[in-house]
């Protein structure tokens, strides 16, 4: 018993469950709507003036040759109601609903009627209710008629429709909301799709029908391993990264040896191209294995320092902004991306300019230098991974094209952003926009 | 004292480093330079090395084969309050930090340039010079005005708690100033420290330098505390204390 009481876990029991409570609630309401109909009724009098009508019309038509009828029966026709006389009955009189108790008003004052076989419907014409009928006369041809205003009941036309349409909708509300629960974990899984490979790792609950579960301790496996293929790549990549630098150390310390000090700097230059690569490599996978913690750190100072280090070795970098401005955020990470945005700078413009401005609810640090810019088409380009815009074969800047990457990540480490723009007048510009979450001393 | 002076003995090294070429290098670089190197490409050996004699400094690869530098560093300071520079061929920051705050002196990251290493080894030497033999090792930490000056990690904190970055040459400097805290330094002087301290290149005047550290340590319409002895040199005119 239990068990059968038990929701319906899969998909097809669950989907199976909605239509079977939707089509009960369907059956349950045009039950409803057609008891309303059968039930309906009019006031006593008026059933009376009904049933004397046609009892004496009906009388009267029968005296007369068939001929005739059509004729008299539009003399019968009053303000109330409008009496013809038919050979057949009305196609039309067997679909109306059945009006069982004005039957019955109607036979109570003049029996006759019944076992004459009198019909009742009721019929709409636009938002008006009209009580239609019939009576069969004894050769066998009808008498039609119906009322000429509508019955003061209800507008019956309108709460038909609208009756009519309740069920339709409940049933599209409940089945909507209850398919919409249903499919609750899907949506999840959709949005950890989504996320996934921006950072955080996001651990879908199993929950809903048993299919949906499936897909989700699927995804989550999945999510697993890719997780983990990736991560053995970045530390099997890192390994030979820490590893070349022991070789690198030793050409260095060689180095030191070569006595023409032409092919000595030479060598020495190599090395730092070398090691550089090494570095920005590590540092877009994140093989140093630094989980950098977050600092409250003076970010004009810092950026100051960036621009002062250059200074100090010979470059054309400068700091414009306060003296001072507190932040919290990942200082080597932001660090690592500036000067990123400094050499890019000297090497394509010789010269730059930090800057810092606070703006609303955020603050923005810019790289921006004199030079040629980037044309428009490739702004986006270069900030992926591996892109360069020089040709291959007239490479000469330092490094993997891993650069302007790294900026977007520590960016977006920060819940910032990164964009590129030319600036008016020739140059580019370089931002890193920080929400500022963390109050500022 | 002649704190700053080279000691009369020649220095001796304990180089622990499993790379046999690489061990054979540095040690050369560092005989070419005046020390004396006691090379050991593991642990037991290192120990070895130790015993041989008294030593003025272990440098020390964190990624020996078997044995991590860090334990091994922790194990070294059990005993012996004796210099230690780390080598890493992680640039990691954690790595850093960790093996300074464990008690090692200073962190050389791979690949090094015969000139860095032994002005590495020099300033180690020199700082550990007066400090040797105290039963206890200062933790490294410098107060001033507010600030704190952590030795180890290379790092200035403001009043508020935030990191206030520097260039290395203006760290020097502001390390010199709080070491003669209270008396004036000739900018003579400081010029000839801040040219042999870590081989940084920089060829700013002393003036630069001392402008910018005023700037950085300025605080909401608060002065810097370095004062300008027109004609002499400059001064750090609060009181200092190390913890």
């Amino acid at each position: 018993m239990r068990a059968f009481l038990k929701r319906p876990s899969g998909l097809i029991g669950q989907v199976f469950a909605i239509l079977l409570l939707t089509i009960l609630i369907e059956f349950a309401v045009s039950t409803m709507l057609y008891e309303r109909a059968s039930q309906f009724a009019v006031r006593d009098d008026e059933a009376r003036r009904l049933a004397e009508h046609l009892v004496i019309a009906r009388k009267l038509l029968a005296e007369q040759p068939p001929a005739r009828r059509e004729q008299l029966a539009l003399e019968f026709t009053t303000s109330r109601y409008e009496v013809r006389w038919m050979p057949q009955l009305p196609s039309g009189l067997r679909e109306q609903p059945d009006l069982d108790r004005l039957y019955e008003q109607v036979v109570l004052w003049e029996p006759t009627l019944a076992s004459n076989g009198l019909r009742l419907r009721l019929t709409s014409q636009g938002s008006k209710a009209l009580i239609v009928g019939a009576v069969p006369m004894p050769d066998g041809s009808w008498m039609y008629f119906r009322t000429r205003e509508h019955v003061h009941a209800a507008d019956l036309g309108l709460s038909r429709i609208l009756l009519a349409l309740a069920p339709a909708l409940a049933l599209i509300l409940i089945s909507g909301i209850l398919l919409r629960r249903m499919l609750l974990p899907m949506r999840r899984l959709a949005v950890a799709a989504d996320r996934f490979g921006t950072g955080s790792v996001l651990e879908v609950e199993e929950a809903g029908p048993k299919e949906l579960r499936r897909v989700i301790s699927a995804f989550n496996r999945m999510q697993d391993r890719i997780q983990r293929l990736i991560a053995d790549r970045t530390q099997a990549l890192a390994a030979v990264g820490h590893d070349m630098r022991t070789p690198l150390a030793r050409l260095r310390l060689r180095a030191d040896a070569i006595a023409d000090p032409d092919v000595h700097a030479a060598v020495e230059t190599d090395i730092t191209e070398m090691e550089a690569m090494i570095s920005s490599l590590l540092a877009f996978l994140g093989g140093e294995g630094d989980r950098e913690t977050p600092a409250r750190v003076d970010l004009a100072v810092l950026c100051a320092t960036i621009a002062d280090d250059n200074a100090d070795h010979g470059r054309d970098v400068e700091y414009d902004g306060p003296d001072h401005f507190e932040h919290v955020l990942r200082p080597l990470m932001l660090k690592r991306a500036l000067n990123n945005l400094v050499d890019n700078a000297i090497h394509y413009a010789g010269q730059c300019c930090v800057r810092l401005e606070p703006v609303d609810g955020a603050v923005a640090i810019r790289v921006e230098d004199k030079g040629p810019g980037i044309p428009e088409e490739d702004l986006q380009r270069v900030m992926q991974p591996f892109v360069r815009l020089d040709a291959a074969r007239s490479r000469d800047t330092v490094g993997f094209g891993l650069g302007l990457s790294i900026v977007a990540r520590a960016a977006e480490a920060e819940g910032g952003s990164f964009r590129l723009a030319n600036r008016e007048g020739g140059g580019l510009c370089a931002e890193i926009l920080l929400p500022r979450d963390g109050p500022k001393a | 004292m002649y704190a700053g002076e080279p000691p009369l003995s020649l220095p001796t090294i304990v180089l622990v480093e499993d790379d046999p070429q690489l061990r054979t290098l540095t040690a050369r670089a560092l005989q070419e330079n005046g020390y004396t190197v006691r090379p050991a490409s593991s642990a037991p050996e290192m120990w070895l090395a130790l015993e041989q004699g008294p030593v003025d400094l272990v440098l020390l690869d964190v990624m020996l084969p078997g044995t991590s530098g860090i334990d091994l560093c922790r194990a070294i300071r059990q005993k012996s309050s004796v210099p230690i520079i780390f080598i890493s061929a992680k640039g990691s920051e954690t790595d850093r930090v960790v093996g300074l705050e464990l008690g090692a002196d200073d962190y050389l990251p791979k690949p090094f340039g015969t000139r860095e290493l032994v002005a590495r080894v020099r300033a180690v030497l020199r700082r550990g010079a007066g400090e040797r033999d105290t039963a206890e090792r200062p933790k490294g930490e410098i107060q001033f005005d507010g600030w704190t000056v952590n030795l180890p990690r290379r790092e200035l904190l403001s009043p508020t708690g935030a990191v206030v970055d520097l260039t290395g040459a203006e760290f020097d400097l502001l390390v010199t100033l709080c070491d003669h805290s209270g008396r004036v330094i000739s900018r003579e002087r400081l010029i000839e420290l801040s040219r042999t301290r870590l081989g940084d290149s920089s060829d700013r005047s002393i003036d630069v330098l001392v402008s910018r550290l005023r700037r950085k340590l300025s605080d909401a319409g608060h002065q810097a505390p370095i004062v300008t002895v027109r004609g002499i040199g400059y001064t750090l005119n609060v009181p200092v204390t190390r913890s």
